[in-house]
């Protein structure tokens, strides 16, 4: 596992306590194990869980949230036990990838349900509060059955946030929002997780995690791939090839000195007169390619690092 | 609990299966009605004995057995069950209002059923009636409870519930003498001789006691199987 748990995160996550702790915890279903010895702890902000389709995220984030059973290891939550543990979830909030509703129920009344549910004092405040939150007061007293898939996502989010829960859990949340809505959707993460709140959000979307997360888990093949700031994890995979596109006036010139030193593995010109350089030591290729330049009496127009998004590490720490 | 049971009532209360039901409860009343009307029908006492077979040992658990079943099933495969686990409500607190809610919609339905079966076989026989009444209600509830725990148990409660009220309560009950004392069908019966024992009276039934003691017992035992499942279980 690459682990940048030690570098620098967002905000003051170093300081505070963790509120959840996974240690140890595998999973499996007959001869198939979907999580295997993960172990790692959430503190309060968002942390995002990533991993593709299959990787066993859905399966954590339900142990965590007390819905399945560990097969081994142990998951606590604010110090406690979270399977068979009721009165742990006025303090949670969870929203299950699925979005299933019940379609014959308004959405206001959805909302007031899971809030009485939830032992919400003044309740119709509350439930406003949450619908207005999400944005959909003109379809609160409309079945839930006639809503889009967006809107009901976002419905289900109002019945969740309707206790003000202290963690919110959620599965792939972002399942048919559109594009205002995601946007909508990650300023109210955001804000809720400046109030001090602990969010954790489980997506295949990297893009997703990337925007909002301060600390991402990345899980793949049931196992914790990665763990700490998305910016750290990059760092620490110091094995990785990087790829670096290279414009410049005279790119055979270049690319032919390019190939010489020593932190370049690799040199393409693409079919827009580009050069690709793939370099293991960046840091050192930052350095000698301005003066390889100068040397050779080449003009470059502009450096530019072709993989350095959360997709690229993903990729990588998933094909090997 | 209230918001758990107004809930389950309107689950429970879709149109193809309140037709389904009250289609089937309906049978024996439209069987008495026929026989009022025609002249060269069977003798009473066997007429009798027959329609109330089928109305206690078929049609009320194969309706109680849609109903029932369903309490769980539907949200299982609907996977809206986590909608009430995640709430910090004891487990007892989601299984007793499904069940009766369950109860709630199967018995209004029997009970009818049986007050009308009743009226238009025993001529009006107040007594006969209640008994039957009684009777049948007792049993929605005591197949309520095992229904609701299969519904829990898999989401193949139909078939586990078709195979029990066919194999065990139909054909076992009746050749195996000692199956009785566990066939929801004879505790029914036993309770209905137990207020009319004009009309109901037969050597094969538990005495009153035993029947409602077991009655109780097995309302008891299913219960908490099923608090004990929806704790244990991995909820999709």
């Amino acid at each position: 596992m690459t682990n940048a748990s030690d570098a620098p995160t967002n905000g003051a996550l170093g300081s505070q306590d963790a509120v959840i702790k996974v240690e140890n915890v595998s999973r499996w279903f007959g001869n198939v194990v979907s999580v295997s010895d993960v172990s790692f702890e959430i503190k309060p902000g968002i942390t995002g869980l990533l991993g593709p389709n299959g990787a066993g995220k859905t399966t954590l984030l339900r142990m965590i949230t007390g819905l399945a059973d560990v097969s081994d290891g142990k998951v606590t939550v604010f110090g406690e036990s979270v399977r068979n543990n009721p009165a742990l979830y006025a303090r949670i909030g969870v929203m299950s990838e699925h979005e299933t509703v019940y379609q014959f129920m308004k959405g206001r009344d959805f909302v007031k349900m899971m809030g009485q549910l939830r032992g919400v004092k003044d309740i119709d405040n509350a439930v406003d509060k949450a619908i207005n939150l999400v944005d959909l007061s003109d379809a609160a007293y409309r079945p839930m059955g006639t809503y889009s898939r967006g809107m009901r996502q976002r419905m289900r989010l109002a019945a969740t946030l309707v206790h003000e829960p202290e963690i919110l859990l959620l599965d792939e949340p972002l399942n048919g929002a559109d594009p205002r809505q995601r946007v909508h959707f990650q300023n109210l993460l955001l804000s809720y997780a400046s109030l001090g709140k602990t969010v954790v959000l489980s997506s295949h979307i990297l893009e997703e995690v990337e925007q909002l997360a301060d600390t991402v888990l990345l899980i793949v093949n049931g196992k914790l791939a990665a763990s700490g700031d998305f910016h750290a994890i990059r760092a620490a995979l110091d094995d990785r090839p990087y790829h670096v596109r290279v414009i410049s006036d005279a790119p055979r010139d270049l690319a032919s000195a390019l190939v010489k030193l020593e932190s370049v593995d690799a040199v393409n010109v693409d079919p827009e007169g580009a050069i690709v350089v793939l370099s293991r030591n960046v840091r050192d290729l930052q350095i000698e390619l301005p003066r390889l330049a100068k040397a050779s009496g080449v003009r470059v127009r502009r450096v530019e690092p072709l993989d350095d998004s959360l997709e690229s590490v993903f990729g990588y720490l998933v094909d090997r | 609990m209230w918001f758990i049971y107004r809930l389950t009532l309107r689950q429970l209360s879709g149109r193809w299966r309140l037709l389904i039901t009250v289609l089937l409860t309906a049978l024996p009343v439209i069987m008495g009605v026929v026989h009022t009307l025609v002249e060269d029908a069977p003798p009473d006492h066997d007429f009798q004995t027959g329609v109330v077979g089928m109305l206690a040992g078929v049609i009320l658990p194969l309706v109680v057995l849609a109903i029932a079943s369903a309490a769980f099933t539907n949200e299982i495969e609907d996977r809206t069950l986590a909608n009430l686990t995640l709430t910090p409500i004891p487990r007892w607190k989601i299984i007793l209002p499904k069940l009766l809610g369950a109860i709630s919609v199967a018995a209004p339905m029997i009970a009818i059923s049986g007050i009308l079966t009743g009226y238009f076989i025993y001529e009006g026989d107040v007594q006969a009636i209640a008994s039957l009444a009684v009777g049948a209600v007792v049993a929605v509830v005591l197949y309520s409870v095992v229904f609701t725990w299969a519904g829990i148990m898999t989401t193949k409660a139909i078939g586990f519930g078709l195979l029990y009220v066919f194999l065990w309560e139909v054909t076992l009950s009746q050749i195996v003498p000692g199956v009785r004392f566990l066939s929801f069908n004879h505790y029914s019966m036993s309770i209905m001789q137990a207020i009319d024992e004009r009309r109901f009276a037969d050597e094969d039934m538990l005495s009153t006691g035993v029947a409602i003691g077991a009655s109780v017992g097995v309302f008891v035992i299913f219960l908490l199987l099923s608090v004990r499942r929806l704790r244990r279980m991995d909820v999709p």
